[in-house]
């Protein structure tokens, strides 16, 4: 009897049945934003410190404003590859000395490249720092490119595709690259790694890496005095080149006028895989990071398929069991953004997952969002960006994202109110501008899933291609 | 050679002018209910957070017989509805406020745990005490749970060109150790699980004195403690003793060797498994330096031989599998483009003789041992982070406050005490061999 009382008071309204019988949370304490000082080195780069005390970790990243989005097609892979190489040796450590000192003064060091930016990071304990430093400023500054390290850097990353391109959900993102956001993939496809020389990645670092477009981030135990002086011994030094940097990369924008929900299928063909990936891929352009449709598009997602209890989550895995976790995210570039939700599912039921996605894109489309559901999914981006400052290397990364996209620091000050003045008609109408007229791309076991697409998707244009012969230059990418 | 040594031995002189950074103990607190459940806390109030964990001593190795993969496939069942909680409550509680929550299935262990603003401790106490028990085990919940649970088999195991392998690892390495069974367990058995089975499995191990509650963050120690009693001290158990796994692996007498393939497998791989002694032996520290010396970073040996010199291996790691009863020790390779198993196999042999020959340098040690401070020290950055090291130190080392001694321990590990458990657990009889390919021979 209770119970029932109790389930039906929780259809009415959470709120009521809170009372009944969960404790009330107490009043909240708010999230601090750690003040941050930045300053500019007479040769242009940046310098950002946030000091955070509790742990004796520091972290040093250097951010470059440059990275996948300004390498050809032809040259996918290049910023990474580039990135990568830092580490590999300089004009006075071998790639094993590196590793080597860096490991045994108990440290980290990363480098890579995304789409709108290249970085290399180290983390060490504060003892450990100005040893730690020397090191990482001779690989930003000093990397030598030798060819065997770049002939066993390009072997490894081609193993690395061959070994992805064997699963459905990398396969899926792969293809939208080309298929959907008219892009390349930024990890690169297997002929363009292996065209990939010692002059390319030369040529992308003199070009890209240049202090007037970096920044110089310092998170952890370290007050700013001890960093900007740090910053300007090791760093003080590094010139620009007289050339511009490489423009940004520019797209197409898509025509105007009557949307369809989504645009076309691409069915590749994996047999015998384990699952199918189901894919929901558009491309949004032009649209600013910069503006207010990043929060817009941030509460979208939030409903549609970011975190455990969005629409898509709760109708494909909490409600049907057809799939351990469905989702999506937008990734952002500084005009554009490519959107994605991705689901693995058994083969038989690729079809009626794909069905559920557009089901779920409809409803975002025709209907507003009640003020329940958007209430708390507001709470879990503002939740996730407070975790942002919990590690200096978090904090650190955040930072960087922030120059990047040529954020001020005082969009961290901002965000949370930016977050909770996005409407409900706002992302109804984001929605209906924007995300519909997507693709859906399906990678799994075709033999199994093909009468059920057939049957569900009748009028559908299907491009299907093999992923044992997969290029991204065939007739379905024109 | 030469310069490279040049190198090293001006670091090593920098290094040792400079203080050592000193690890920070955490100051644990300890405190059991007449129920018998513990209670471990620490107060940090540096962010208005909180994390909390509830560990259950009932893991993959409690699999009743013929259903592999239930304690995992039950722990999906906890965010169900209980007596006073519609389903997906716990969402409610976590997500909807900024916070998150998880929870996971080892061999040994199920932890559930939330970080949330500090302000809703006191919620999450009271929900974590219902499904403590008041869990309700519906049919419709558990029909569709169960469909979830394999898909997330399919998508760790079936979907990934080496999970076949991983499963292969337990079951070819224990030949009675329930561990042998894998905690995602099979499909089939996955299938004939029941709602009754469930109510079975909760009421038997679901209970304050099987249990362990782990709070840290932004909160007062009066009141946590005043909650915990509110909440928890009326929770009964069971008269029923708690069952425990009583399977004694046999010592291995003889090298065992298997080949298995699965289809989508791109590189051949191989996997070399010897048996480990339980968690809380005294050797543990010194296994965890080899492991380290042997595979963490591109210094490390497999990756300066396998990867780096020969470029046989686009990946060779070796790994300390902890396990309460006893883990597993083992290698693992995945082959370059065009490179075979059987070369894998003589390469790990052939590191693995020359450590057990020569040992390991000083330099080595004293790598190894910076790099196992430093993650220690990264480990407990975050309020999750050190609930987390509190909880490894009850399931390994029956000790809550295990996280503060562990550094110590480390440190005090002799280059022989690393030559001596090299040479004691990699014998040739404690050897099982794996290889995996793919299915009708390499493309």
């Amino acid at each position: 009897m209770f119970i029932r009382n109790l389930a039906l008071l929780f259809i009415l309204s959470t709120a009521i049945e809170a009372q009944v019988m969960i404790p009330e949370p107490g009043p909240s304490r708010p999230v601090a934003i750690p003040p941050i000082t930045q300053t500019k080195l007479a040769n242009g780069l940046t310098v950002r410190v946030v000091r955070k005390t509790g742990s004796p970790l520091i972290t040093t990243r250097l951010v470059v404003a440059n990275g996948a989005g300004v390498e050809s097609r032809q040259k996918a892979g290049l910023a990474s590859l580039t990135a990568t190489m830092l580490t590999k040796g300089t004009k006075r450590r071998t790639a094993t000395e590196i590793a080597e000192s860096v490991e045994f003064l108990g440290g980290s060091i990363a480098s890579g490249a995304g789409w709108n930016g290249s970085f290399a990071a180290i983390t060490v304990t504060s003892d450990k720092l100005s040893q730690a430093l020397a090191i990482f400023a001779d690989v930003a500054l000093n990397p030598k490119f030798a060819k065997d390290e770049l002939d066993l850097l390009r072997t490894q990353t081609l193993d690395g595709l061959t070994y992805n391109l064997k699963q459905p959900s990398f396969l899926a993102g792969f293809v939208a690259s080309r298929y959907s956001f008219d892009e390349h993939p930024a990890g690169g496809t297997k002929a363009s790694i292996s065209s990939i020389n010692v002059p390319d990645i030369a040529g992308f670092y003199q070009q890209n890496y240049r202090p007037d477009s970096s920044i110089l981030i310092f998170t952890g135990d370290i007050d700013a005095g001890l960093a900007n002086s740090l910053a300007k011994r090791h760093f003080g030094r590094w010139r620009s080149p007289r050339s511009d940097a490489i423009g940004k990369g520019v797209g197409t924008s898509i025509g105007k006028g009557q949307v369809p929900l989504y645009r076309r299928i691409m069915v590749v063909d994996l047999p015998r895989s384990g699952q199918a990936a189901v894919m929901y891929a558009k491309r949004l352009y032009p649209i600013q990071r910069a503006t207010p449709s990043f929060f817009t598009a941030s509460v979208f997602n939030s409903i549609f398929g970011g975190g455990y209890s969005s629409r898509l989550n709760t109708e494909i895995r909490i409600k049907r069991g057809l799939s351990y976790g469905a989702g999506s995210s937008f990734a952002w570039r500084r005009s554009s953004t490519n959107f994605a939700a991705t689901i693995q599912t058994k083969n038989e039921s690729a079809a009626e997952v794909a069905d559920l996605v557009l089901a779920e894109l409809k409803r975002m489309v025709d209907t507003d969002t009640g003020e329940s559901e958007l209430v708390p999914r507001k709470a879990v981006i503002i939740g996730g960006f407070g975790r942002n400052f919990e590690t200096g290397s978090q904090l650190a990364a955040a930072l960087g994202d922030l120059f990047v996209y040529a954020l001020p620091t005082s969009d961290l000050n901002s965000f949370i109110g930016d977050v909770n003045r996005v409407t409900a008609e706002q992302v109804r109408e984001f929605a209906t501008g924007n995300m519909r007229g997507g693709d859906l791309i399906i990678v799994g076991d075709y033999s199994v899933f093909k009468d059920d697409l057939a049957k569900r998707f009748s009028t559908a244009r299907i491009d299907v291609v093999a992923a044992d012969s997969l290029t991204l230059s065939g007739a379905e990418f024109k | 050679m030469r310069l490279v040594s040049l190198f090293i031995s001006i670091l090593f002189v920098t290094c040792a002018a400079v203080a050592q950074v000193k690890v920070a103990k955490l100051d644990i607190k300890e405190r059991s209910l007449s129920n018998g459940l513990r209670v471990v806390s620490v107060r940090d109030g540096s962010s208005p957070t909180v994390a909390i964990r509830v560990w259950y001593r009932v893991g993959g190795k409690d699999d009743p017989q013929g259903r592999s993969g239930f304690a995992h496939m039950f722990e999906h069942m906890m965010f169900k509805s209980t007596k006073n909680m519609p389903s997906e409550k716990l969402d409610r509680l976590t997500e909807d406020v900024g916070g998150f929550n998880n929870a996971s299935t080892w061999d040994d262990y199920t932890d559930y745990y939330e970080v949330v603003p500090s302000n809703y401790l006191e919620p999450l106490l009271w929900a974590e005490a219902e499904r403590m028990q008041n869990l309700n085990v519906d049919d419709a919940n558990f029909a569709s749970e169960r469909d979830v649970v394999k898909e997330e088999f399919r998508q760790s195991v079936l979907a990934q060109p080496y999970g076949r392998l991983f499963e292969y690892i337990n079951s070819l390495s224990y030949t009675v150790h329930p561990y042998k069974r894998g905690v995602i367990g099979d499909l089939e058995q996955l299938s004939a699980a029941t709602p009754a089975d469930a109510r079975s499995f909760y009421a038997t191990y679901y209970r304050p004195d099987n249990a362990y509650l782990i709070v840290v963050g932004d909160f007062e120690q009066q009141q946590l403690d005043t909650w915990t009693d509110k909440y928890f001290s009326h929770l009964t158990n069971p008269s029923s003793a708690i069952p425990r796994v009583t399977a004694k692996e046999p010592t291995r007498t003889a090298e065992k060797r298997y080949e298995k393939t699965a289809p989508n497998v791109p590189f051949p791989a191989v996997a070399i498994t010897y048996l480990a002694p339980p968690s809380s032996h005294p050797d543990t520290p010194a296994l965890d330096l080899a492991a380290t010396i042997l595979s963490d970073g591109e210094s490390s040996r497999l990756y300066q031989s396998l990867v780096y010199k020969q470029q046989i291996a686009q990946d060779a790691s070796f790994t300390f599998d902890m396990k309460v009863d006893g883990g597993l020790l083992y290698f693992f390779a995945i082959a370059s483009e065009g490179k075979d198993g059987q070369s894998l196999e003589r390469s790990i042999l052939n590191e693995l003789k020359l450590i057990q020959t020569k040992g390991v340098t000083a330099r080595e040690l004293a790598r190894a041992k910076n790099q196992l401070v430093s993650q220690t020290i990264v480990a407990l950055e975050t309020n999750e982070g050190k609930a987390e090291a509190i909880q490894d130190g009850i399931t390994y080392d029956n000790d809550p406050k295990a996280v503060n001694t562990s550094v110590a321990k480390l440190q005090a590990v002799t280059a022989a005490d690393v030559l001596r458990v090299m040479r004691k657990y990699f014998t040739p009889t404690n050897r099982v061999v794996i290889h995996y390919d793919n299915e009708g021979g390499s493309k």
